[in-house]
C-alpha cells in the first residue's frame, strides 16, 4: 500500500509544524512541511507543490501571521485568496483537513466549519455565526485539559476512539472560546444552533473534568460554550481542535506521567503513549481505507 | 546626508566631557583623551559617526570594562571536557551528546525594561534568542528570572518617574509571553522575586536555551574576501543608544523611551527557519546577530574576529522611515536583524532562501585582507575610517571596591505563638505564593519537547517543579533539566554566601529532577560600579560563584553583567543579584523525579542534609521584620556527596518524590509537595537538629538540604543506603490518609492544618 502523504502548512508564525509532523511520521506516514508559497506557486520549481498530491491537510498551531488582527483571520484570508479551488476540490474529494489550535480558528474563519453544508449556513444565509474568541480569562491559558470524545462515527479523525472516553491533551491559547453569535439576542437561538450541531453530529470533543463532568474553568480553559473543544464538518472529514494532540503523541509530555508509574513504567508498549496519538491514527486509517476503496 | 566632523584634536578637558554628553556617548575622560589621541596621530577629525560608534563599543554593556578583570579570576576558565566553545561569544556551546552541543546564553533586558516593560521583555527574548540562533542552534527553551518592588508598595511613596511594580510586572509578564508563545519556544523556567530594593529599577533577566548538530557550529566572524549581507527587520530608530543607555543610571526620563526597541516577532520566527535552512546547506561563513550597538558591534567584531578589514555601504541598509543619519543606521539596535557573512558563490543561494520566507536579506558589504580596518561609505562618500584594532580594545578599568567588613551576628527573636498562623502566612508571602497565574500565561510546551514541566502533580492541583526537563531530539530520550534562581536578599547580607547560595539553589534544584549539574551562567546585576560599595559587592559575588562553581567542576559557559541598576530617584542600589542559569543532564528524560507527594497512608519523608540556625534573609525573617541575621553558608564537598547519593537513590528507583528547600524552608517545601500530590501527612521534627528551636528547624533556609519521599517498602535500603554514603539524612514522617498537614516537635504541637487551608493561603493571586 501506498505511503499515505499529509501536507502540514506553515506560513510566519504558525510554529507547532515540527511537531506535528513527527506524530505522522512515526506512524509511517511520509508528512512534509510545506510553505503556503510552495502551493500558490510563488516559488522556483523544485520547491513548488500541488494540494492534490497529498492526502491530508494539517494547519498546525501556533500564531500565523503573528494573529495581530484576529486568531486566524490573516493565514484564512490568505489561502482562501490563492488556494481557495485546490481547497475546494481536495474537500469535495473527501480528503481530510485537521485544524489543531490556530488551524482550528483558520477553518472556522475560512467558514469549513462548522461548514458551507452546515444546516444554519443555508437557512439563514452565508453569515458565518460561530467564532473563536478570546478567553473569559482575557488571559493566554497553557494547561492540560480533559476531552470527552462526543462523536457518533461521523469524523474522520475519531474513528478508533470510542465514545464517551475521555482523552487528556494540554491546549495553550490566547482565543479559544468557542462562541456562537445570537442573531436577535436570544439564547435560545444558541441552543438551537448547538442542538443542529448535535444532530448533524459535528460535535467531537468537550471539555470535561478528571471524572467526565462537564466542568467551568478551569477544565474549560476559555469558557467556550458547550464546553466545546472541538467540531468537524457535516460530512466529518474537517476536524478543528483547540488542544494539542501533537502535545500528548507520547506518555513523558503528559503532565503528570511522573505520578503513575515507579521508576521505568512509562517506557513499556502499553504504557508510552499518550491520547493524541489516538488521532493521528484513526485519521491515518481512514485514508489507508479510502485509497484502497 | 553630510559627513559631519567633530572637532576633538584640540578641546580641552571640559569641552570634551560636553561632547560626549552631548553625543550621548556615555564615555568618560580618559575615554575621550584617548580618542582624541588617536585622531590627533590620525591627523584627521572623527565624523560623528566613528564617535558613536566608538561609543557603543567602549559602553560598559559591549565591553565589560568595569567587570572584565573580576570575571577573568574567578568566572572564566573553569576547565570541563564538556566545553566546546565558551565564554567567547554570544552564547555557551557545550556538548550534549556525540553529535550534539546545547547552547546557552542568559541576559539582562533591565534599563529597557524599567522605562517600557511590555517591549523590553519581548525585546529581551528576541535578542537571546538571536545569541542562540547565531551560533547554529535551534532555540528549543526559554528562562526568565524576574525581580520586581513588592506589589502592594504605596503609590505615594513612589518618587517622580518611577513606574509601579505591579505595572512593571504585568508588562514584562505580557512581553515575555507575547513574544515567546509567538515565536513557538516554550519558556518552561524562571523565577519571579519581590524586595523594594528593587523599585526604582526592576531586573528582567532572560535565559535561552538551543540544541544544534555540533557540525552546524556557526562562528561570529567574517574572513577576508567574504561579503556581508544584512538580513530580517529593517533598521529604524528604535533602539539608538541602547547600550549606552543600559551603561548608566537610570533618570526616569521619558526620552528614554526611544533607546527601547520595538518587537517583531513574526520577523523572528521565520527568520529562524530560514537561518536555519541556509546554515544547514553550509552557506553561512560566519554570523552575529545585531543586538547591542547594532551594526557597529556586529561588523567590527565579525572582522576582527576573522582578522580582516570590511567596507559597508550605509545606503543599502532597509530602513523603517526616510530621514535616519548615518550614524543611526550604523548604531541602530533595530530587533530581528543578523548579520551573516557569506562567500560570493553562496550569496545568491542564500538571498533566494530568504526571499522564499519574505525576508529582507540585502548585501551591504564585503571583507578584505589589506588592512584591519572597517570603512563606512554613504552614497560613495567615506564616513567612516576606524582600525579594527582600536575599536575593539576597549580601555579596562580597575575600579576602587569597598569589601564590607561586618560580620553577620545572630539575631534573637521570640518563639512565635500561632505557627499554624506563621506557616499559613509565609505561604502566601510574595516570594513564595503560587506562580501558576504567571506560568499559565506562557507556553510551556510548544514544541512538544516538555517532559517536566513547570507546575508539576495532580492535574487541578499542581505544584512548583524545581527544574523543567526538555528532551531535546527526536531520536533520544535524553534530557535537559533547566532552572534559574537566587536569593537577593541572602546578597544583601553577604554577598559571598548569597552568590555561593545560589549555586548550590541551581545544582540542589537540578538533583531534584535527577539531573547531573553540566554548566552554568550568570547575569550579575549591579548598581553603579563607579561606586566602590557596589563594587565591592560585585567582586564578593563573583568570588563566591567562582568558588562553588570550581569546587563543583562545574563551568560557566555563557553570561552577562548589567550595571547602573539604580535610579537617581531612588539613590540606591538593587539588591546584588547574581542571578544563575543551571542546566543538567538526565540520561533519560521519563526517569526524572517530581517534586509531588505519590502515594497516601504510609510513604516516608526524610530530610536530607543539615539544617543550621540559619536565617539571616530568610521569608521568616521577613514576614517577621527581622533585618539582619547568619546567611546560610555551603560547603561544595558536602554539596557533591549528597547530590550523588541522592541521584544514585533515585536511580535505585528508592524515591518517589524530591523537593529542594529554599525560602520559606522545611515548612513551605512539604506543604508544597503535599500540595501537588493532594495528599496529607504527619510530621515530626524532634530528630532534626534536636538542639533548634522548632520555628529555626521549621524555617531555616540552610543550603544542601532536599525533603524526599521514600517508598514504604524501601525504608531500610534508604537509610542504609545514606549511611554508607555518610549523608546527613533524618526521617521527619509519613504521608497520612487524611488531607491535613500535621507538624509536631517532639510533643510540641506545631501545626495542625487541613490541605485546603494550605491551597487557599498558597494558592491565590500574587499581591
Amino acid at each position: 500500500m501506498r505511503t499515505p502523504k499529509i501536507c502540514i502548512l506553515r506560513i510566519e508564525g504558525t510554529n507547532c509544524e515540527l511537531e506535528t509532523s513527527f506524530a505522522f511520521t512515526r506512524l509511517g506516514a511520509s508528512a512534509e512541511i510545506v510553505h503556503l508559497k510552495q502551493l500558490t506557486g510563488a516559488v522556483n520549481e523544485r520547491e513548488r507543490r500541488n494540494l492534490k498530491d497529498y492526502d491530508l491537510l494539517v494547519i498546525p498551531g501556533g500564531f500565523s501571521s503573528g494573529d495581530y488582527i484576529r486568531a486566524g483571520a490573516i493565514l484564512a484570508a490568505r489561502i482562501k485568496g490563492a488556494l481557495g479551488a485546490e481547497i475546494a476540490d481536495f474537500i469535495e474529494n473527501g480528503s481530510p483537513i485537521l485544524g489543531i489550535c490556530n488551524g482550528f480558528q483558520v477553518l472556522v474563519e475560512m467558514g469549513l466549519l462548522p461548514g458551507p453544508s452546515f444546516g444554519f449556513a443555508h437557512e439563514k444565509g452565508a453569515i458565518q455565526r460561530v467564532a473563536l474568541t478570546t478567553n473569559d480569562s482575557a488571559r493566554f491559558e497553557c494547561r492540560p485539559t480533559f476531552i470527552k470524545h462526543e462523536n457518533r462515527g461521523k469524523c474522520v479523525f475519531t474513528g478508533g476512539i470510542e465514545k464517551g472516553s475521555i482523552l487528556k491533551m494540554p491546549c495553550a491559547h490566547a482565543e479559544g472560546k468557542f462562541f456562537i453569535a445570537e442573531q436577535e439576542g436570544e439564547w435560545g437561538e444558541v441552543m438551537e444552533y448547538i442542538q443542529l450541531l448535535e444532530e448533524s453530529d459535528q460535535i467531537v470533543f468537550r471539555y470535561v473534568d478528571p471524572e467526565g463532568n462537564y466542568a467551568p474553568y478551569p477544565w474549560n480553559p476559555n469558557g467556550s460554550v458547550y464546553n466545546i473543544a472541538g467540531i468537524c464538518n457535516p460530512e466529518g472529514n474537517i476536524l478543528g481542535l483547540m488542544p494539542h494532540p501533537e502535545r500528548a503523541f507520547y506518555s513523558f509530555t503528559d503532565s503528570e506521567w511522573s505520578r503513575r508509574k515507579r521508576k521505568g513504567e512509562g517506557k513499556k508498549e502499553d504504557t508510552c503513549f499518550g491520547d493524541g496519538k489516538k488521532i493521528f491514527e484513526s485519521v491515518l486509517n481512514y485514508i489507508s481505507k479510502k485509497s484502497y476503496l | 546626508m553630510k559627513r559631519i566632523e567633530i572637532r576633538i584634536r584640540d578641546a580641552k578637558e571640559e569641552e570634551l566631557k560636553r561632547i560626549s554628553d552631548d553625543m550621548g556617548l556615555s564615555l568618560n575622560l580618559e575615554e575621550m583623551k584617548r580618542i582624541k589621541r588617536y585622531f590627533v596621530a590620525k591627523k584627521r577629525e572623527p565624523t560623528d559617526v566613528e564617535l558613536q560608534s566608538i561609543a557603543q563599543a567602549w559602553s560598559e554593556h559591549c565591553c565589560y570594562k568595569s567587570s572584565k578583570r573580576i570575571l577573568q579570576k574567578f568566572i572564566f576558565g573553569i576547565e570541563a571536557p564538556q566545553n566546546m566553545l565558551v565564554i567567547k561569544e554570544d552564547a555557551g556551546v557545550v556538548e550534549f551528546d556525540e553529535e550534539h552541543a546545547y547552547v546557552v546564553a542568559f541576559e539582562s533586558h533591565n534599563h529597557p525594561s524599567a522605562v517600557e516593560p511590555y517591549g523590553g521583555a519581548a525585546t529581551g527574548i528576541g535578542g537571546i534568542v538571536r545569541d542562540v540562533i547565531c551560533m547554529g542552534a535551534q532555540p528549543i527553551a526559554l528562562i526568565d528570572p524576574l525581580f520586581f518592588g513588592q506589589l502592594s508598595h504605596p503609590d505615594e511613596k513612589l518618587p517622580v518617574g518611577i513606574k509601579h511594580p505591579r505595572f512593571l510586572f504585568n508588562g514584562v509578564v505580557s512581553g515575555i509571553g507575547d513574544y515567546g508563545n509567538r515565536i513557538g519556544i516554550p519558556t518552561c523556567a524562571g523565577m519571579v522575586y519581590f524586595d523594594d530594593g528593587y523599585v526604582g529599577n526592576c531586573v528582567v533577566n532572560v535565559g535561552c536555551v538551543g540544541i544544534m548538530n555540533k557540525a552546524d557550529l556557526s562562528r561570529s566572524w567574517a574572513k577576508p574576501g567574504e561579503v556581508l549581507v544584512l538580513v530580517g527587520g529593517k533598521t529604524g530608530r528604535d533602539g539608538i543608544h541602547g547600550v549606552t543607555f543600559a551603561s548608566v543610571e537610570l533618570t526616569g526620563e521619558e526620552e528614554s523611551r526611544s533607546a527601547v526597541q520595538v518587537g517583531d516577532p513574526i520577523t523572528k520566527e521565520p527568520l529562524m527557519h530560514a537561518i536555519s535552512e541556509a546554515n544547514e546547506l553550509g552557506l553561512i561563513s560566519g554570523m552575529k546577530d545585531l543586538g547591542g550597538g547594532g551594526l557597529s558591534c556586529a561588523v567590527s567584531e565579525m572582522s576582527h574576529a576573522g582578522g580582516c578589514g570590511a567596507d559597508v555601504h550605509l545606503e543599502r541598509v532597509k530602513l523603517k522611515e526616510e530621514g535616519l543619519d548615518g550614524w543611526e543606521i550604523w548604531v541602530s539596535e533595530s530587533q530581528e536583524r543578523f548579520l551573516i557573512a557569506v562567500s560570493g558563490d553562496n550569496v545568491e543561494g542564500l538571498l533566494a532562501i530568504f526571499d522564499k520566507w519574505d525576508i529582507d536579506a540585502v548585501v551591504i558589504g564585503q571583507t578584505f585582507k589589506k588592512r584591519p580596518q572597517v570603512r563606512i561609505f554613504y552614497e560613495g562618500e567615506r564616513i567612516f575610517e576606524l582600525d579594527t584594532d582600536f575599536l575593539v580594545a576597549c580601555p579596562i578599568h580597575e575600579r576602587p571596591k569597598e569589601i564590607r567588613k561586618k560580620e553577620e551576628e545572630e539575631v534573637s527573636i521570640e518563639e512565635p505563638k500561632d505557627y499554624n498562623e506563621v506557616l499559613t502566612w509565609l505561604l502566601a508571602a510574595p516570594n513564595i505564593t503560587s506562580r501558576e497565574s504567571i506560568i499559565r500565561q506562557y507556553d510551556h510546551e510548544v514544541r512538544a519537547s516538555t517532559v517536566l514541566k513547570p507546575m508539576q502533580g495532580v492535574i487541578g492541583k499542581q505544584t512548583h517543579g524545581d527544574a523543567a526537563v526538555i528532551k531535546p531530539l527526536e531520536e533520544s530520550y535524553k534530557g535537559l533539566a533547566i532552572t534559574s534562581d537566587v536569593n537577593p536578599s541572602f546578597c544583601k547580607l553577604n554577598p559571598f554566601w548569597g552568590a555561593a547560595s545560589a549555586i548550590d539553589e541551581v545544582c540542589r534544584n537540578l538533583t531534584a529532577v535527577g539531573a547531573v549539574p553540566h554548566s552554568l551562567a550568570d547575569c550579575l546585576n549591579f548598581g553603579n560600579p563607579e561606586k566602590p560599595d557596589r563594587m565591592g559587592d560585585f567582586y564578593e559575588c563573583c568570588r563566591g560563584l567562582g568558588y562553588m562553581a570550581s569546587s563543583l567542576g562545574v563551568p560557566f559557559v555563557s553570561g552577562n553583567v548589567s550595571f547602573y541598576n539604580e535610579s537617581a530617584a531612588m539613590d540606591e542600589s538593587i539588591p546584588p543579584t547574581p542571578a544563575v542559569l543551571g542546566i543538567g543532564i538526565c540520561e533519560d528524560g521519563r526517569e526524572c523525579i517530581t517534586v509531588d507527594v505519590k502515594e497516601a497512608d504510609g510513604n516516608l519523608l526524610y530530610v536530607m542534609g543539615e539544617t543550621k540556625a540559619e536565617l539571616g534573609g530568610s521569608e521568616y525573617y521577613r514576614l517577621r521584620h527581622v533585618e539582619g541575621g547568619i546567611v546560610p553558608r555551603t560547603e561544595p564537598e558536602v554539596l557533591m556527596q549528597s547530590m550523588n547519593a541522592l541521584r544514585e537513590a533515585m536511580q535505585a528507583g528508592l524515591i518517589a518524590s524530591c523537593h529542594d528547600l529554599s525560602e520559606g524552608g522545611l515548612g513551605v517545601a512539604v506543604c508544597e509537595m503535599l500540595l501537588g500530590g493532594d495528599i496529607g501527612a504527619s510530621i515530626d521534627l524532634a530528630g532534626v537538629k534536636p538542639e533548634l528551636r522548632s520555628d529555626y528547624k521549621l524555617f531555616s533556609e540552610s543550603n544542601t538540604r532536599w525533603v524526599v519521599e521514600v517508598w514504604r517498602e524501601e525504608k531500610r535500603r534508604f537509610e542504609d543506603w545514606l549511611k554508607e554514603r555518610k549523608v546527613y539524612v533524618t526521617k521527619i514522617g509519613e504521608t497520612v490518609g487524611e488531607k491535613r498537614v500535621g507538624i509536631c516537635d517532639g510533643k510540641k504541637e506545631l501545626v495542625e492544618i487541613s490541605l485546603e487551608e494550605v491551597r487557599e493561603a498558597w494558592g491565590g493571586e500574587i499581591c
